[in-house]
């Protein structure tokens, strides 16, 4: 579940004030965010995952107001409820597809289980290289493993920031039905912010900013 | 999954950002230890090489070169002085013994001393097998000697006028191996040991070269037995015919090593000896501590160097940690988004930089090591001496004190990017 109210942020050293409409979502629902660069949509997703603090307003996750947070709470709220997924880079290059899971469930603080990994690879069609370095990967592969980095954890929230804005119009539906299926099977509301009209479709729940 | 095992996967990802910083570090860490090892073992040897001798007695000259030469067995003497002379100190009740020795030849470079029974017991040197010399014309020989010369017991030898192994001529006259040392790694290994009167002997006939062959072999087979003899009584009960105690007068020797039984000696007897006599007194230890100050300066010197290039390297180090943190930063911020908390990938860095440490410490003592094994080795051809080869803790641990110090620094400097670091600019420029 997720409420914000009168949410305003403002950077530094910008004069500029992004003020957001209010967001309800209740269990399961998703949400679709739609507008043109630079109108704040990353900015909203920033906040919503707790990367960004508001400088006005509420955000309520699960009932847990997040901008009240001390830091450290932050990390670790954001750890176990958030999942995020980006447009290009997906996991850390040091690490190979496995590790790359193992060390996401560890910052979470959440068990370390080799065959739950492994099985939940094996569904998103990626068992196959998860000894493999992140740059090894093929385009197709990197957005699933994007994908399984966000849900191994069992998140509140997945926010996915332009996640198909670099794919073609077969991989972008793909990746989008794979996204909502996954947090569809994980309870989890799916908050998907981009410009790319191809999506639209898939949401009943949009927004325009 | 530990933040350990993260920091090891990021260091072996990319080995080359801190390749540099390693290497300059370990060749400090190498010169550090070396250098320091170096001098401990220099000033061991040293030390140990006094045993228990307070001080030496020998013609007037250098002190230095009179310590040197009768306590460390590497100058030249600075002369002779009168073997009843020198006995004269010995009836200070404040001296409890004195060794005299006596220089003359070599052989193939070791050092040939005249003494007495007691010269080992000064370096607490027994004997592997074998006898003490009894006879003139016996010698028993240092672990070192017995070593490099392939000398046994029964062996025979001729000795080559002079210290130095070459130039002078040989000596006609055989010597005889009797007994070899088990080494002590102090001077005595590199020493060949024998009676004052071998000394005598070999030199007496030196001095009166117009002798025919023959003359000569029937003139040293008297004279043998002659002191075969009194060497004997020298030993034993000290006493002296009228003929022999006049001989005994023109006997010469190089020095007399002498131990104090009361420290309080050191105040008197010394300045009695050089204002006194026509010798004059030296104490090896304050000598030494003289000559350290000299050795102490390229100490000192190569310490700054090592030093210097510690420095050097911590600064190699903060720019590589620095350079990781700002290449990976997309990395680091995914991990933020992870959930991992700045004190965690503070952690990260952290091991990083000792991982740096640790193979640096690894590779410089490594090349420590062999390098001192290089020095050692040249050491002992040259000055036929065995360098004691152990590396002390102590030490070692004050490098390691200073080096985690230095990287604790490097440390430090590098993290700012991650205490100040702004997840949201960071992930939203991904490119």
């Amino acid at each position: 579940m997720i409420q914000t109210n009168n949410l305003k942020f403002k950077y530094d050293n910008d004069n500029t004030i992004f003020e957001f409409p209010d967001i309800t979502l209740s269990k399961n629902q998703n949400l679709l965010v739609l507008g043109k660069s630079g109108i704040g949509k990353t900015t909203l997703l920033h906040l919503l995952a707790g990367l960004l603090s508001p400088s006005g307003g509420s955000i309520e996750i699960d009932n847990v107001a997040i901008q009240k947070l001390s830091n450290k709470q932050l990390d670790r709220f954001r750890g176990q409820n958030i999942g995020l997924v980006f447009q290009n880079n997906h996991a850390v290059q040091s690490l190979s597809v496995m590790e790359n899971l193992e060390a996401r469930l560890f910052f979470a603080k959440k068990a370390i289980s080799k065959t739950v990994i492994n099985d939940f690879l094996e569904h998103l069609d990626i068992a196959e290289c998860k000894n493999k370095k992140v740059r090894e990967l093929s385009e197709g592969q990197l957005q699933r493993l994007g994908i399984a980095m966000s849900i191994v954890h069992h998140p509140q929230i997945v926010l996915a920031d332009e996640p198909t804005s670099s794919l073609d119009d077969t991989n972008c539906k793909k990746v989008m039905r794979l996204l909502i299926e996954q947090a569809d099977t994980n309870n989890a509301n799916l908050i998907v912010i981009t410009h790319d009209q191809r999506i639209k479709p898939l949401f009943n729940n949009t927004l325009e900013l | 999954m530990n933040i350990w095992k993260i920091s090891l996967k990021n260091f072996r990802y990319k080995p080359l950002y801190t390749f540099l910083g390693t290497l300059i570090l370990s060749v400090s860490i190498a010169l550090l230890v070396g250098i320091q090892q170096l001098d401990k073992s220099f000033r061991q040897q040293l030390d140990n090489s006094l045993g228990d001798i307070d001080m030496v007695v020998g013609a007037k000259g250098s002190p230095l070169q009179l310590v040197l030469a009768s306590v460390l067995h590497i100058d030249n003497p600075t002369g002779n002085i009168i073997y009843e002379e020198a006995k004269n100190i010995l009836r200070n009740p404040m001296v409890e013994k004195g060794v005299p020795i006596s220089y003359g030849d070599n052989y193939m470079g070791y050092r040939i001393v005249g003494t007495t029974q007691e010269f080992p017991a000064l370096y607490n040197a027994t004997l592997k097998e074998g006898k003490f010399t009894e006879e003139p014309m016996e010698v028993a020989i240092g672990a070192t000697v017995a070593e490099a010369t392939g000398l046994k017991i029964g062996d025979t030898f001729q000795s080559s006028h002079g210290l130095a192994e070459t130039g002078g001529h040989a000596h006609n006259d055989l010597l005889k191996v009797v007994g070899i040392y088990h080494p002590t790694h102090k001077v005595m290994d590199r020493l060949i040991i024998t009676g004052l009167q071998t000394v005598w002997d070999v030199h007496h006939h030196e001095s009166e070269p117009s002798y025919s062959k023959e003359a000569e072999v029937v003139e040293k087979e008297n004279h043998h037995h002659k002191e075969g003899e009194h060497h004997h009584d020298e030993e034993g009960h000290e006493q002296e015919t009228e003929h022999e105690h006049h001989e005994e007068r023109d006997k010469e020797i190089t020095s007399m090593l002498i131990s104090f039984r009361n420290p309080m000696a050191l105040l008197t007897i010394p300045r009695s000896i050089n204002e006194n006599t026509n010798m004059q007194a030296a104490l090896p230890k304050f000598e030494l501590e003289r000559l350290y100050q000299f050795t102490g300066v390229g100490v000192k010197t190569i310490t700054w160097i090592a030093y210097a290039i510690l420095i050097i390297s911590c600064i190699t180090i903060f720019i590589s940690l620095y350079r990781m943190v700002r290449d990976r930063a997309f990395d680091l911020a995914l991990m933020r988004s992870y959930g991992a908390n700045t004190f965690q990938l503070i952690k990260m860095v952290a091991y990083e930089g000792f991982m740096i440490a640790i193979i640096a410490f690894g590779i410089g003592v490594l090349l420590s090591q062999i390098g001192i094994y290089f020095i050692f080795g040249m050491i002992t051809d040259q000055y036929k001496q065995k360098m004691p080869f152990e590396l002390g803790y102590q030490e070692l641990l004050q490098t390691v004190f200073l080096v985690v110090l230095m990287v604790l620094f490097a440390i430090a400097f590098a993290i700012y990017p991650i205490i100040k670091m702004n997840i949201s600019k960071i992930l939203s420029h991904e490119k």
